[in-house]
């Protein structure tokens, strides 16, 4: 749907340097939408109508309340677009195009390893809401280059939902020195915590899930990657973001990032990106 | 008041309003459903095809400029079987006029197409794509060269019973010459504009942004050259025009209305807001309204007189 969401609460997120911040929406899309599933969301000083930037911007979503009707989105200032994002002030009415795309998928009864790479953790706390809500049994493995950024980017929410947390920086400030992808082997490779049967959602540089892909495959874990594009429509009609998977008959084919994702199944994506 | 008359003839078409949306911004008609009422469009015109199926160009296919956005999707369709098997049965059942879009490497690629393309498919008309590189004639463009855009639109026109709208690439230097050429072909109407050729480069990277190196800019950003082709070739050319290029607002499609545009195609602006076909009709109708006008009729070209 497209529709009028307003700003109830937004703020910065942790320490000013890691230029992060929370935005609250209130409106429609919270009573319909999924963990994995995003946004696109207009970009626009609300003083003034402008064609510069011209397109929304996609935004995963990091929460959803249907109970208060408020999705909140958690992104990183990185560009023109957030930039002016950042400027909306709480009580102004931002044009969101959504619920979007196909989200997570949450296991019946296996145990659920949520591994994120960075700002990749945001979309994986709604799903990680779900699927303890289901009593589910939730573990998350995530890595970032320092203290100040997991700290920054949410790190007492999770802490807050009681369920093991694996965490590595890059500097060794916080967790285990190194990359997130070293202690998921270490735990898919320890008798103890991989007797029962496990699905994996990850979400993080492109690199990262690719690795992690790599890892379930050789553990015949199932896992689901949320990629990301440079998005267009949003909606799958200019085939601006598509991606390259491989097929039952071996064939590779595009399927819409917007569409038809950003959820995949790990063991179709091509990670090559000359195809 | 009386209201206004929106009706439109366009290349012996009858289109309910003169609201389009162009060619590879509206997939086939099924992307946008729930955000604009295809029965409230004059009509849409489907993504490209191909003889056969293609993958396109890998990614980045998008970037973003000011007030614009460079594609190179690469011409990414299902092909002509496919899309007659699985895209034509939903296509006639869309409740709005459905204009199909074609593109070749060859002539003989048209003429292929143009054979399996008749009234009897449930299109109201062919759109000729003529900005792709002629494979047989070293790579020249189709749309840069007037001998050969008038030799695919005769060789379409041969073939066909739909009419023959002529898509016109802006990436010469005399669109009256194209224009010409076209209508000697037989073109029943023409599409004014296809994207401009352009580049970004990342200065972090320093290499360029799009795969493919360059894209085809679309948007606001393009509006004033395409309302200057409309304008020059309505004045040249005695055939309909559907006038498209960066039209985001209602008062974008007023400006192409009195260059000269018979109708309107909407293309990236939809991306911007994807209710924008219907705020620009009601726009249209406010701005007749408020001068008296009683059909959208009455506007096409209007600023060229007195």
């Amino acid at each position: 749907m497209l529709t009028e969401e307003q700003v109830v609460l937004h703020e910065r997120l942790g320490d000013e340097e890691q230029r992060l911040r929370r935005l609250v929406l209130k409106g429609p899309i919270a009573q319909t939408a999924k963990a994995g599933q995003f946004v696109a969301i207009q970009v626009q000083d609300s003083s003034i109508s402008s064609f510069d930037p011209l397109l929304r911007r996609p935004i995963s979503l990091a929460e959803i309340s249907s109970e208060r009707d408020e999705i909140t989105l958690l992104y990183r200032i990185q560009g023109r677009g957030t930039e002016i994002l950042a400027r909306a002030k709480c009580g102004d009415k931002l044009s969101v195009m959504g619920p979007l795309g196909q989200g997570f998928s949450i296991p019946k009864e296996e145990e659920l390893w949520l591994i994120a790479g960075g700002i990749g953790i945001f979309p994986l706390y709604p799903l990680a809401q779900s699927a303890l809500t289901q009593g589910l049994t939730v573990r998350i493995f995530w890595g970032g280059e320092n203290q100040s950024f997991l700290e920054s980017a949410g790190l007492s929410s999770w802490q807050a939902l009681g369920i093991p947390i694996y965490l590595s920086t890059l500097d060794g400030s916080l967790g285990q020195k190194g990359l997130v992808t070293e202690q998921v082997l270490e735990q898919l490779g320890n008798p103890l915590t991989s007797g029962s049967q496990i699905r994996v959602a990850t979400c993080g540089p492109k690199k990262m899930m690719q690795a992690v892909t790599e890892l379930c495959k050789s553990f015949r874990v199932p896992v689901e990657v949320s990629l990301e594009e440079r998005m267009g429509c949003a909606v799958g009609a200019c085939l601006g973001c598509v991606c390259t998977l491989i097929d039952e008959a071996g064939a590779l084919i595009h399927k819409k990032v917007c569409q038809d994702g950003p959820v995949f199944r790990g063991e179709e994506v091509i990670w090559d990106e000359s195809c | 008041m009386s209201p206004v008359d929106f009706t439109t003839q366009l290349a012996g078409i009858t289109l309910r309003n003169p609201i389009l949306t162009c060619s590879g911004t509206y997939g086939f008609g099924e992307e946008y459903t729930a955000y604009c009422p295809l029965e409230a469009l004059g009509g849409i015109t489907l993504k490209g095809i191909t003889p056969l199926p293609r993958l396109g160009n890998p990614v980045p296919r998008l970037a973003e400029t000011p007030a614009g956005l460079l594609n190179a999707v690469g011409l990414e369709n299902p092909g002509l079987e496919e899309f007659i098997k699985s895209y034509l049965p939903k296509v006639r059942k869309l409740p709005t006029a459905a204009i199909a879009n074609i593109s070749g490497f060859s002539l003989e690629d048209y003429v292929q197409l143009a054979k399996v393309l008749q009234k009897d498919s449930g299109l109201a008309a062919l759109e000729v794509n003529i900005s792709c590189p002629n494979v047989k004639h070293g790579g020249m463009h189709f749309g840069t060269d007037p001998q050969s855009a008038q030799e695919v639109i005769a060789a379409v026109k041969a073939e066909t019973d739909l009419p023959v709208i002529a898509k016109l690439s802006p990436n010469v230097t005399d669109i009256v010459g194209m224009a010409r050429a076209v209508q000697l072909g037989g073109a029943d109407a023409l599409s004014l504009i296809n994207t401009l050729l352009g580049m970004q480069i990342d200065i972090n990277q320093q290499r360029p942004v799009l795969a493919n190196t360059f894209g085809g800019l679309s948007g606001p950003a393009i509006k004033p050259v395409a309302v200057r082709m409309v304008w020059q070739v309505f004045q040249a050319v005695d055939l309909p025009i559907i006038g498209m290029g960066g039209i985001t607002t209602w008062q974008d499609a007023v400006e192409f209305l009195l260059a000269g545009a018979t109708a309107v195609s909407i293309g990236t602006g939809n991306f911007v807001n994807p209710q924008a076909p219907l705020e620009i009709l009601q726009g249209i109708q406010d701005y007749c309204e408020q001068r008296g006008l009683t059909s959208v009729r009455d506007l096409v070209g209007l600023a060229h007189k007195g």
